[in-house]
Parts: C-alpha cells; sequence; structure tokens
C-alpha cells in the first residue's frame, strides 16, 4: 500500500492531490511530503481527498499536525471531496469543527 | 619488503583489482589458505564501505614486521562525511543495520583494527593480520 | 590445531575405508571439540582438503580449486551467520525489554471492574500487540457515583502506552467520581495539549453513572460513539457528539448529556478499534454489534462484551488491526 501526493500551484492557492491509504506504513511519507510545503501568510492549501480510500487515526494525526502549522503561519487549509466513510471520521473526531471542509471547486478538475 | 600497493577504488572492479593484490600479497608473506580468504574478504568489505558510504577512496596494502614478526596492514582511507559515534560501530549491536556489511565483521578476520574518523573530513580505518 | 587436523584425518580414513555408521557419529561428535577449539567453518574445510590430499596423492587440481572456492565462500558465510546471530541476540534483548514494560503497563493501568448492586458492569480490553492504546479507567465513590473513561491513543504499541500513562495519571488527580464529565474533558484536554507532541491526540469517553437516580451522564472527545439502547422503545440511539480529540486545542469546549437507565436499558462504550474494518466497507459494524448485543441482552454486560468480542474477531479472520475495548454499563 502506498501514498502518493501531487501539487499544482493556481494563484494563492496550492492544491494537493492525495491517493492512496492513509496508515501507520504511509502516514510518515504524508507528513514529510506536506512538511516539504513552504508556508507563508496568506497561502491556502487546499487537498483533495477524493482518492484516499482508507484513514486510521496516524492518518488523522497528520492532518492535525499540519492544520497546526497552517495556524501558526496564518495560512489556512481546506480539505475536498472526502469519501463518507472519511467525513464520518472527521465528524466524530470533532475535527470536521476546527478545519473547513468542503466540496473540491478547483481540484475538481485532476491534476 | 616491498613497496606499499595503493589501489583506488571508485568502481566495484576495483574492489576485484584491491582483493587480487591484497591475496597475491598475503600469500607472498606466507599466509596459509584460509588466512588468504580472510585477508582478502576484509579487504572486500573494506572497499564495498568505500563505495558506499563515501563513493571513491583508496585502499592501501603493506606488509609490515615488528619485534620479528611478519604481518599484513590493510588501510581504507576515503573522504566521505565520516562517522559518528566511532566508539558504537564495533559493538555487536550496531553492526550491520548501521553500517552496511559492519566493520564489526572485519574486525572477526584480523587481529586489530583502528579507525580515525572527522565528521566531513573523512574515515580511515587500519587493519592488521600477524602470521601466526 | 595439529592435533585436531591428526584426529580428523584419522576418523575421515576410516569412514572412506569402511563408510560405517559409527565413523559417521564419530565425526559428527568431533565437531564438538571443533567447536570447543574456535575451529571456524572455513578451517574444517581447509583440514578436509588437507586430508585428503594426505591420504590421496592422486587428487586432481581442479578438485583441490573446488575447496579452494569452498573456503572463501565460506570464510563469507561465516561472517553473515554471526551478523545474524548478532541481530537475533539484539532482538532477544529487545523482546526481553518489551516483557518487562508490558508488565510495568499492566501494573500501571490495572484497574477492577466496580460491581455496585444496582447496575452490570463489563469489559474487554484486548491489545493488539503487547501494549495497549486503549485504556479503561474506572472510579466508583461508596454508593453514589460510577464513573467510567473508555480512552484511545492515536497509534500503536509503545508511544500510545507511553502516552497512556499520562492519561491515567491525568484521571487520578482528578480523583472522584461526582465531577462532571465535561469538566474532566476540559482538565484532561488541557494537560495533554500540554505535554504531547502535535500529531497526537487522544480521544475519550467519559460516563458518570448516578447509583442513586440511575441518571447516566456523558460526554466525549472524538470518541467513536457509543450505543445506547432503550427498552422502553426496544430501540438503539447513537450517543453521538462533536466533542474535539483531546490534546489539540487547549481551550476547547465539551458539553455533557443526560440520560436515564431503565430496568433493560443498557450502553455500549467502544473504541475504533471496534468498529474498523479496513478493507471491508461492506460491513457495517455498528449494526453488527447492535444485532449481537440485542440477541444476548439476556446475558450478563461482562458475558455480552465477550461474545461480541469473540464474534467480531471471527469476522475479522481473527486478524485484528487494532486495540480492541468495549464496555457496557447494564440496568
Amino acid at each position: 500500500m502506498n501514498v502518493n501526493v501531487q501539487f499544482r500551484e493556481d494563484g494563492d492557492t496550492l492544491l494537493g492531490y492525495i491517493e492512496g491509504e492513509i496508515d501507520t506504513y504511509t502516514a510518515p511519507i504524508l507528513r514529510d511530503e506536506l512538511e516539504m510545503i513552504r508556508l507563508s501568510e496568506g497561502l491556502s492549501v487546499e487537498l483533495d481527498l477524493s482518492n484516499v480510500n482508507y484513514m486510521d487515526s496516524t492518518g488523522l494525526g497528520v492532518f492535525v499536525a499540519f492544520y497546526k502549522k497552517i495556524v501558526k503561519e496564518n495560512a489556512s487549509l481546506k480539505l475536498v471531496n472526502l469519501s463518507s466513510r472519511l467525513t464520518r471520521l472527521f465528524e466524530i473526531t470533532g475535527l470536521s469543527e476546527l478545519m473547513e471542509i468542503g466540496e473540491g471547486g478547483a481540484t475538481n478538475a485532476r491534476i | 619488503m616491498r613497496d606499499a600497493r595503493i589501489i583506488e577504488i571508485v568502481t566495484e572492479l576495483d574492489i576485484v583489482t584491491a582483493r587480487k593484490l591484497g591475496r597475491d600479497e598475503a600469500k607472498e608473506i606466507g599466509f596459509n589458505d584460509v588466512d588468504q580468504s580472510r585477508i582478502t574478504t576484509a579487504i572486500g568489505e573494506l572497499a564495498n564501505n568505500i563505495l558506499l558510504y563515501a563513493r571513491a577512496g583508496k585502499i592501501v596494502i603493506e606488509e609490515i614486521e615488528e619485534n620479528g614478526s611478519k604481518g599484513i596492514a590493510i588501510s581504507s582511507i576515503d573522504k566521505g562525511e565520516g562517522m559518528k559515534e566511532i566508539h558504537r560501530v564495533l559493538e555487536d549491536d550496531y553492526s550491520s543495520a548501521n553500517t552496511g556489511a559492519g566493520l564489526l565483521a572485519v574486525k572477526r578476520l584480523v587481529d586489530s583494527i583502528d579507525i580515525q574518523s572527522k565528521i566531513g573530513k573523512g574515515t580511515t580505518v587500519k587493519v592488521v593480520k600477524w602470521l601466526s | 590445531m595439529e592435533q585436531i587436523r591428526k584426529q580428523y584425518k584419522k576418523i575421515l580414513s576410516d569412514y572412506i575405508g569402511n563408510q560405517s555408521e559409527s565413523d559417521l557419529y564419530i565425526g559428527q561428535n568431533f565437531i564438538k571439540r571443533m567447536i570447543q577449539k574456535n575451529v571456524t567453518p572455513e578451517e574444517v574445510i581447509s583440514i578436509h582438503k588437507r586430508a585428503l590430499e594426505e591420504i590421496y596423492d592422486d587428487i586432481p587440481e581442479s578438485v583441490l580449486h573446488g575447496y579452494d572456492f569452498l573456503i572463501e565462500v565460506m570464510v563469507h558465510f561465516g561472517l553473515k551467520v554471526q551478523e545474524h546471530q548478532a541481530l537475533l541476540a539484539k532482538q532477544e534483548e529487545l523482546r526481553i525489554e518489551m516483557e518487562i514494560a508490558t508488565k510495568i503497563q499492566n501494573l500501571l493501568l490495572e484497574n477492577e471492574i466496580p460491581s455496585p448492586s444496582c447496575v452490570d458492569i463489563g469489559m474487554i480490553s484486548v491489545p493488539l500487540r503487547k501494549m495497549n492504546g486503549d485504556y479503561v479507567h474506572f472510579m466508583h465513590d461508596d454508593e453514589r457515583y460510577l464513573s467510567v473513561a473508555v480512552t484511545d491513543v492515536v497509534g500503536k504499541g509503545v508511544p500510545a502506552a507511553l502516552c497512556m500513562s499520562m492519561v491515567k495519571y491525568g484521571l487520578d488527580t482528578l480523583e472522584y467520581a461526582n465531577s462532571n464529565p465535561s469538566y474532566v474533558l476540559e482538565v484532561l484536554n488541557r494537560i495533554i495539549e500540554k505535554s504531547i507532541d502535535d500529531s497526537m491526540f487522544v480521544s475519550l469517553c467519559y460516563i458518570r453513572y448516578n447509583l442513586q437516580t440511575n441518571v447516566l451522564t456523558w460526554s466525549s472527545a472524538g470518541h467513536e460513539p457509543s450505543l445506547y439502547y432503550e427498552e422502553k422503545s426496544q430501540s438503539f440511539h447513537d450517543l453521538e457528539s462533536k466533542g474535539l480529540l483531546l490534546g489539540i486545542l487547549p481551550e476547547a469546549k465539551y458539553t455533557q448529556q443526560d440520560i436515564e437507565l431503565n430496568s433493560g436499558d443498557f450502553v455500549i462504550i467502544m473504541t475504533d478499534g471496534v468498529t474498523d474494518f479496513r478493507n471491508r466497507e461492506e460491513i457495517d459494524s455498528r449494526q453488527i454489534i447492535k444485532e449481537l448485543a440485542l440477541a444476548n441482552r439476556h446475558l450478563t454486560a461482562q458475558e455480552m462484551c465477550e461474545v461480541i468480542y469473540s464474534e467480531l474477531q471471527k469476522l475479522h479472520d481473527f486478524k485484528l488491526e487494532d486495540d480492541f475495548t468495549v464496555v457496557i454499563i447494564k440496568k
């Protein structure tokens, strides 16, 4: 199992397209990919999760850590196109109240 | 006594050259077949470490004599990253996972081993085996 | 060494002469002596080669070269075997350390299931690996309040277990079973937020049961919703809340809600290891748990927990992927 991230810049928005399963083994890969993003004030990051078919709590941890970094840098984060399973995971954990989760606009077109 | 032999290690072929010269030298000095194999294996491991960790370096093979006994000394010299924690390299639990083939393995093949390393400057490993 | 050579040559030539089983046996036993004398495998081959050369003077050169080749290969083989043994020794050392750590964890987190007279409580908590990232904490004040916290630390194994000790001490400092669940979560959240890494968090469901009024007050921080079965309407309700996981925001607020347990009612609290079926989206695990609980509600709370565990384990083909914890409170 693997996880793969591709980025595309669109003005002030950085679009990330994540694909695969995020578990104890692949979470570190995703974390490293997200850590490489150079965050700056006002940057908005939009992560498309439509092709993430599984995520466990370690994967959730990666998003939590990334979200904290975003807040620190005054940037913004939006997660889009979550499957119903993932949506439920973010709801149960209260994270959907904290992070912006929605329908993808720009990333609907595949990168 | 012959001059020291120096072999630049840049590609895997150089490992074979170093082994060949080392074996000839060991035979010349009078080591038996098993010790010849051990000396050659040690040279192979050292040369392999050069390629793995420093990309390039050299192996120096020389006959030595001290208090009437003869032996062989092999040095591997590179200008790579250098090693932290030299003292740990020779501990049992540090072996292969951290140093490839492992200097610990080389140590078992010879009588003594000496490691000098400076971070960012490179590493010199010198091993000695005496004719018993 | 010379003596070993001579003895080996004798045993070898005896065997070549009459090929008897007893010479083979003697040969194998002779290896013990060789090991005592620190003879290595490549030396054995060298001794063998020399012995053959001495017994026969017409051995072809090519065969002798074959032995030289074997000696060379065995030097390296011996090295690799030694390295492998060193790794095995290291692994054994880690295993022993792990065992000690597990014992310490079990001692630290030891908690007896209380047995008050008016309500039945059952619990099962099975770690995936040796150390548990789930933890159930009970508190029981004489006959007034009983409280239970079901917690799950992100991740598994040692890191989760270490974090768990902190949660336990946080709960211990609260001391009394009568604290408000929302207050408990707010205090724990502050303790945890201060001390853990950005990618760590804890989910927790806290329940306080008033043994005199049968009012059950609950609050949840990012935890798998508990199931509440109401006998009167013969139906299940999800105890849903949107409380945030512990350890993420220092100022997080939590709400609490009450339900009254009547005879035949029960509440099932579980961790996500119970409901998570990774590669089988078609499985509605909460529905299965409801059906199991309903079919077995005549059993004691403890027996119900055990049935749920054994049935779900079967569904998982006995390969659970996470720590597994179920607590049942039954009126």
